[in-house]
C-alpha cells in the first residue's frame, strides 16, 4: 500500500475506470448532507425532540409535552387549544407507542378506531409513533388512513410566458389524462386573470368537474375563487415554529380566520406545510423536521381546514439530502392522514437528476395510494413549469402509465389516444378563443389554435402581444368578470357542454359540498369525498381495488401486441 | 491519501481587517457593500467556490467601472439578506448598497424602500459566477448615478433544488452561528493576496 | 329563512346537492334547482346567486360534525357567521390579525364589531384568543416610538 502510495506522489492519482462511470451517474449531481441534530439539520429520530407528556386540568391542556402552559409558544397555545381532543388526551397519549404503530397497520382495527385515539395525540407522541414504522409500515398505514377511499392525482398547468392557449390546451389534455384537480401559477403576475380562466375552460373541456386553481398572494387568490374563476386554494402556508410563522407574516389564528373566509366563500381549500422549511430559515429550534411538520398538521387540523397539501414541497431538497429524509417525507404524508385530514401528498417538485431516485421517492404515496399522489405532476414540459420544475413532467407520462400497469396500483392517470387528445386540445383552444372574443379580450389566431393542438412547450406557439394581454387581465378585474360571465360566454359561442361543465362546477359553490373532507367532483360531475367514499381498507379484499372498467383503462399503452393478430397492437 | 500534487491554479484571497464603527457617508457617489457576519471569515468562499476575494473584486470594479466609489462594511448582527442590505442603505451616501451573504446571495437595496421590498435580488446563489457579481456592481453604480440601468437577468435552473438546496441550508445555519448579537456594522479595509491553495 | 333549526342531518344525506337540493338555496333565496343554464342565459342570474347561504354551512357543519370531525365544523359556524361580512372587510380583517398589526385595544374593537355588527359570537371569540396570545408572546402592534434602527448610530 505505503508503494502504490508513493507511486502516485508525481502525477495525478489514477481513477478507476468504473469510479469515472459512477461519478458521472446523474444521482451525483444530486447534494448530500450530513446531520446536524443541535440546528434541526435532521428529518426524524433526534435526541433533541422533546418526550411526549400531557397533562389536563380542569378541561384544559396545561402540559404538552415537556412543556407547562405558561411557557406555550404560540403553535403549542393554538395545538392544545384547538388541535387535541381534551377528553381523551390523557387516555390516549397514554397508551404505548408501539401498541399504537401497530393499530396503524393492523387489520382488524378500523380507521375510525385509529382516529379514536390519534384525535387525543401529542406532537412529540405522534413522532413516536411514526418513529417506530419503517417505510413498508408507513405504507400500510396509509392505505388505511387515507381519507377518500379512491385516490386521485393533481397536475400543474403552467407556461414559461403565461401563454393563456398553452395553459388551456395542457389543461384540457391533463384533465382528459385524469388529474381531478389543477393548478397554475405564473411568472408575470399581472398575468393571472388570463390564465386562471384559460385552466378553468380548458379542464372543463378535458373532463366536466375537474377543478383548478390559481397559486398567488392570499388577497388576489381569494378573489378569483370568489368571482368563480377558479375552484379551490391551496398554497395557504403554515410552519412548525413561532419565528417561522411570524417571519411569514402569519399566526395560526390569522391563517384559521383565513380558512373560515375561503369557506364562507363556497370554495374549498387546503393549507400547506412540510419537512424542512424550518431549518432552511435558520429557526428549527433544534427540532427534527419532522417533528415541527407535525405541529404544522396539528395546527391545519385544529384550525378546521378540510386538508393540507404536505411531503415537504417546495423544500424537498433538504429532507432529501439527509440520511432517512425520504422515509420522513413519507411519515408526514401519513401523519396527516391519520389525523384525519386530506393529504395531497407532494412529488410535485424537482426532486433528483436519477430517474432511480425519482421513482423511489414516489413510491411511499404511488403504492398504497393518496387523496392525491402529486400535489402537482407537471402537465407541461419541466421547462414551462412556473412552480420550478415537478417530480415528474410530460416526458414522464408514458412511464407512469406503465407503472400502473406493472404494478396494478392508480396513480389517478390513463393512457389517452393521440386522436383524442388532439381532439381536446384543438377544442381547449377553440374555447378560449370564442370566450375571449365574446369578452372583448385580446384575440387569438386561428394560428395559435393550430399550434395549440399540436405543440409540446411554449416555444411551439406564435408569440403573444404581452402588453395587450396585460390590459386584457386588468379589464377582467376592472370589469369585474365573474365565472358566470365565463358561463354565459360559453353557452353564446355554441360550447354548450363545457359551460354546462363550468355551472356544475359553480353551483357546488352554493351546496358547498366540496368543502368536506378531501372532496372531488367525479365525471358525472357528483361530489366523492372522505363522506360518501370513506376508506374502509381493512386488509386483502377490501378498500379500494384496481379492477373492472377502471382496471381495464389502466391495461391500455401506447404500444402492446394484440394477442389474436400479433402483426398489430392494440389500444 | 494521494494528495494530488500538480500546481494548483494560484487563488486570490482576501482578509478584511477592521477599521472601527461604520459611519453613514456623505457622498453622494458612492455604493456601500455589506458583507455578512461570515463572508471571508469562517467562509473564503460561495456555495459553488467562487472565492470570496474574486467576489469582492468583481463588485468593486463594476461600481468603480462606472467612476462611482465603494466603501465596505460588515454586518455582524444578522444573517438576514434584506436587512443586511437596507442596513447598508441607510449608511450609503447615494442610498445605494449590495448586500451579498457569505454563499453568494446578493441584493441591490435602496434607503427609502421597504426593508423587505429591494432593487434587484439574486436569490439562486449557485448561479452567481464573476460576471454577474461585476454586473451587480455595475447595476448598483448606476443607481447611485440616478439612472435605471436594466435588472441584471437573473437565471433559473430547475436543477438547482436537489444539488444545492440542503448544503445553502447548512450554509446558512453556520452564517447564523457566526452572528454576534447587539453589535453594530463595522467598515473593513479588503487586503487581497495571491496564495497557491492547498 | 325557512330553514328550520330542527333538521339532523345524518352523513347519509350527502352530497346535499344530489340527496338534499330541497335544502339548499343561495343567500338570495332561489332553490339550488333554479341554477339552470337557461337562467343563466336569461341574465335572471347575478354573482351573488352563486354565492353559499349561511344556512347551507350550518348544514354543511353538522355533516363534519356527524362524521366525527369537530374542527371543521367549527370552522365552517365562523364562515356562515363570515358569510355577511363583505369580502374587503373580511381581507381587512384577516390583515389586521397578522402579527404586530394591531395593538390590543384594536383587536377587541375587531372582536366587537364582529360581534355587535355582523352577529359573529365564533369569530369575535377567535379574535380575542387572538389578542391574549398576542399579548403574551409580544406580536401586538409596537407604540411606533421605540423603533430602535441601525441607522441611529
Amino acid at each position: 500500500m505505503r508503494g502504490d502510495a508513493d507511486a502516485m506522489t508525481t502525477t495525478q492519482p489514477r481513477r478507476s475506470r468504473r469510479t469515472e462511470i459512477l461519478e458521472n451517474r446523474p444521482v451525483n449531481l444530486d447534494g448530500f448532507v450530513e446531520e446536524w441534530p443541535e440546528k434541526g439539520l435532521v428529518a426524524m429520530d433526534s435526541d433533541y425532540d422533546p418526550a411526549p407528556s400531557v397533562r389536563v386540568e380542569n378541561g384544559r391542556i396545561v402540559e404538552l409535552d415537556g412543556t407547562t402552559r405558561d411557557q406555550f409558544d404560540f403553535m403549542d397555545t393554538f395545538i392544545a387549544d384547538h388541535a387535541i381532543d381534551v377528553a381523551s388526551a390523557e387516555r390516549a397519549n397514554a397508551i404505548p407507542s408501539e401498541e399504537i404503530a401497530r393499530m396503524l397497520i393492523d387489520t382488524h382495527v378500523s380507521r375510525n378506531e385509529v382516529l379514536a385515539v390519534t384525535r387525543g395525540l401529542t406532537p412529540a407522541k405522534i413522532l413516536d409513533v411514526v418513529e417506530l414504522m419503517n417505510v413498508v409500515e408507513i405504507m400500510q398505514g396509509m392505505q388505511k388512513m387515507r381519507a377518500r377511499r379512491t385516490p386521485a392525482n393533481q397536475g400543474h398547468s403552467t407556461s414559461a410566458r403565461d401563454n393563456p392557449i398553452q395553459v388551456a390546451a395542457d389543461a384540457a389534455e391533463g384533465a382528459m389524462r385524469g388529474f381531478a384537480e389543477l393548478e397554475t401559477t405564473l411568472g408575470v403576475v399581472r398575468y393571472a386573470p388570463l390564465v386562471a380562466i384559460a385552466l378553468q375552460v380548458g379542464a372543463q373541456v378535458g373532463r366536466g368537474g375537474v377543478l383548478t386553481q390559481c397559486a398567488l398572494e392570499e388577497a388576489t387568490e381569494l378573489e378569483l375563487g370568489m368571482r368563480g374563476i377558479t375552484a379551490y386554494a391551496e398554497t395557504i402556508s403554515v410552519y412548525g415554529t413561532e419565528p417561522v410563522f411570524v417571519d411569514g407574516d402569519d399566526t395560526p389564528w390569522s391563517k384559521a380566520f383565513l380558512a373560515s373566509a375561503y369557506a364562507s366563500r363556497g370554495i374549498k381549500m387546503r393549507f400547506t406545510s412540510g419537512t424542512g422549511s424550518e431549518v432552511q430559515m435558520g429557526n428549527a429550534e433544534g427540532k427534527s423536521m419532522l417533528y415541527l411538520e407535525i405541529r404544522c398538521i396539528l395546527m391545519a387540523k385544529g384550525a378546521g381546514v378540510q386538508g393540507l397539501q404536505n411531503g415537504s414541497i417546495s423544500c424537498i431538497g433538504v429532507p432529501g439530502a439527509v440520511p432517512g429524509g425520504i422515509r420522513a417525507v413519507a411519515a408526514e404524508n401519513l401523519v396527516a392522514s391519520m389525523v384525519d385530514l386530506e393529504c395531497a401528498s407532494g412529488n410535485d417538485q424537482s426532486f433528483s437528476h436519477s430517474a432511480m431516485r425519482r421513482t423511489a421517492r414516489l413510491m411511499p404515496q404511488l403504492l398504497p395510494g393518496t387523496d392525491f399522489v402529486c400535489s402537482g405532476y407537471s402537465g407541461v414540459p419541466n421547462a414551462d413549469n412556473m412552480f420550478a420544475g415537478s417530480n415528474f413532467d410530460t416526458e414522464d407520462y408514458d412511464d407512469w402509465n406503465t407503472i400502473q400497469r406493472d404494478l396494478q396500483v392508480d396513480g389517478g392517470l390513463r393512457h389517452v389516444r393521440e386522436a383524442e387528445i388532439l381532439q381536446v386540445r384543438n377544442k381547449a383552444a377553440r374555447a378560449l378563443q370564442a370566450l375571449f372574443s365574446h369578452l372583448d379580450l385580446p384575440p387569438i389566431t386561428d394560428e395559435e389554435v393550430e399550434a395549440a393542438t399540436y405543440a409540446d412547450s411554449s416555444n411551439d406557439y406564435p408569440l403573444r402581444d404581452v402588453l395587450a394581454d396585460l390590459k386584457g387581465a386588468q379589464a377582467v378585474m376592472d370589469r369585474g368578470i365573474t365565472g358566470l360571465d365565463l358561463v354565459r360566454g360559453l353557452e353564446a359561442t355554441g360550447f354548450h357542454d363545457v359551460a354546462e361543465n363550468l355551472l356544475a362546477v359553480l353551483r357546488q359553490r352554493v351546496s358547498g359540498d366540496l368543502l368536506q373532507t378531501s372532496a372531488v367532483l367525479t365525471a358525472e360531475l357528483t361530489p366523492l369525498s372522505a363522506i360518501n367514499d370513506p376508506n374502509d381498507y381493512q386488509g386483502p379484499g377490501t378498500g379500494y381495488r384496481l379492477q373492472g372498467e377502471r382496471w381495464e383503462q389502466l391495461k391500455k399503452l401506447r404500444h402492446v401486441t394484440s394477442a389474436t393478430d400479433p402483426e398489430t397492437e392494440v389500444g | 491519501m494521494g494528495t494530488p500534487t500538480t500546481s494548483p491554479a494560484p487563488e486570490r484571497t482576501v482578509r478584511l481587517r477592521e477599521l472601527g464603527p461604520a459611519r453613514r457617508g456623505s457622498r453622494p457617489d458612492e455604493v456601500v457593500i455589506a458583507v455578512s457576519p461570515a463572508f471571508a471569515d469562517f467562509f473564503t468562499k460561495t456555495i459553488v467556490d467562487v472565492p470570496h476575494a474574486e467576489v469582492l473584486r468583481q463588485l468593486l470594479a463594476g461600481i468603480e467601472e462606472q467612476g462611482v466609489t465603494a466603501r465596505i462594511v460588515r454586518v455582524r448582527d444578522t444573517a438576514d439578506l434584506a436587512a443586511i442590505a437596507h442596513t447598508a442603505a441607510q449608511l450609503s451616501g447615494s442610498g445605494i448598497a449590495v448586500g451579498v451573504l457569505a454563499r453568494g446571495t446578493t441584493m441591490i437595496h435602496q434607503k427609502d424602500l421597504p426593508r423587505l421590498s429591494n432593487l434587484e435580488l439574486f436569490p439562486q446563489s449557485p448561479l452567481l459566477d464573476a460576471q454577474v457579481f461585476r454586473r451587480i456592481g455595475s447595476n448598483a453604480a448606476q443607481y447611485a448615478k440616478g439612472e435605471s440601468p436594466e435588472p441584471v437577468p437573473t437565471r433559473n435552473d430547475q436543477m438547482a433544488r436537489p444539488r444545492w438546496q440542503a448544503k445553502a441550508a447548512l450554509l446558512h445555519l453556520k452564517e447564523v452561528e457566526c452572528i454576534e448579537a447587539g453589535r453594530d456594522p463595522v467598515e473593513v479595509e479588503p487586503a487581497f493576496e495571491l496564495s497557491r491553495a492547498g | 329563512m325557512s330553514l328550520s333549526p330542527t333538521i339532523e342531518l345524518r352523513t347519509e344525506d350527502y352530497p346535499l346537492s344530489v340527496n338534499r337540493p330541497d335544502l339548499l338555496a343561495t343567500p338570495t333565496g332561489k332553490p339550488i334547482t333554479a341554477l339552470t343554464m337557461e337562467a343563466v342565459v336569461s341574465g335572471e342570474l347575478s354573482p351573488d346567486d352563486l354565492r353559499i347561504a349561511p344556512e347551507t354551512l350550518l348544514l354543511q357543519a353538522q355533516l363534519a360534525e356527524a362524521a366525527g370531525r369537530p374542527q371543521l365544523a367549527a370552522n365552517f359556524r365562523r364562515a356562515a357567521e363570515m358569510t355577511a361580512i363583505p369580502d374587503a372587510e373580511v381581507l381587512a380583517m384577516y390583515n389586521a390579525l397578522r402579527p404586530r398589526k394591531s395593538s390590543g385595544p384594536q383587536l377587541a374593537e375587531l372582536a366587537d364589531r364582529l360581534e355587535n355588527a355582523y352577529s359573529a359570537p365564533e369569530c369575535a371569540a377567535l379574535v380575542r384568543e387572538a389578542a391574549e396570545v398576542y399579548a403574551r408572546r409580544n406580536l401586538l402592534a409596537r407604540p411606533p416610538a421605540a423603533d430602535h434602527s441601525a441607522t441611529d448610530a
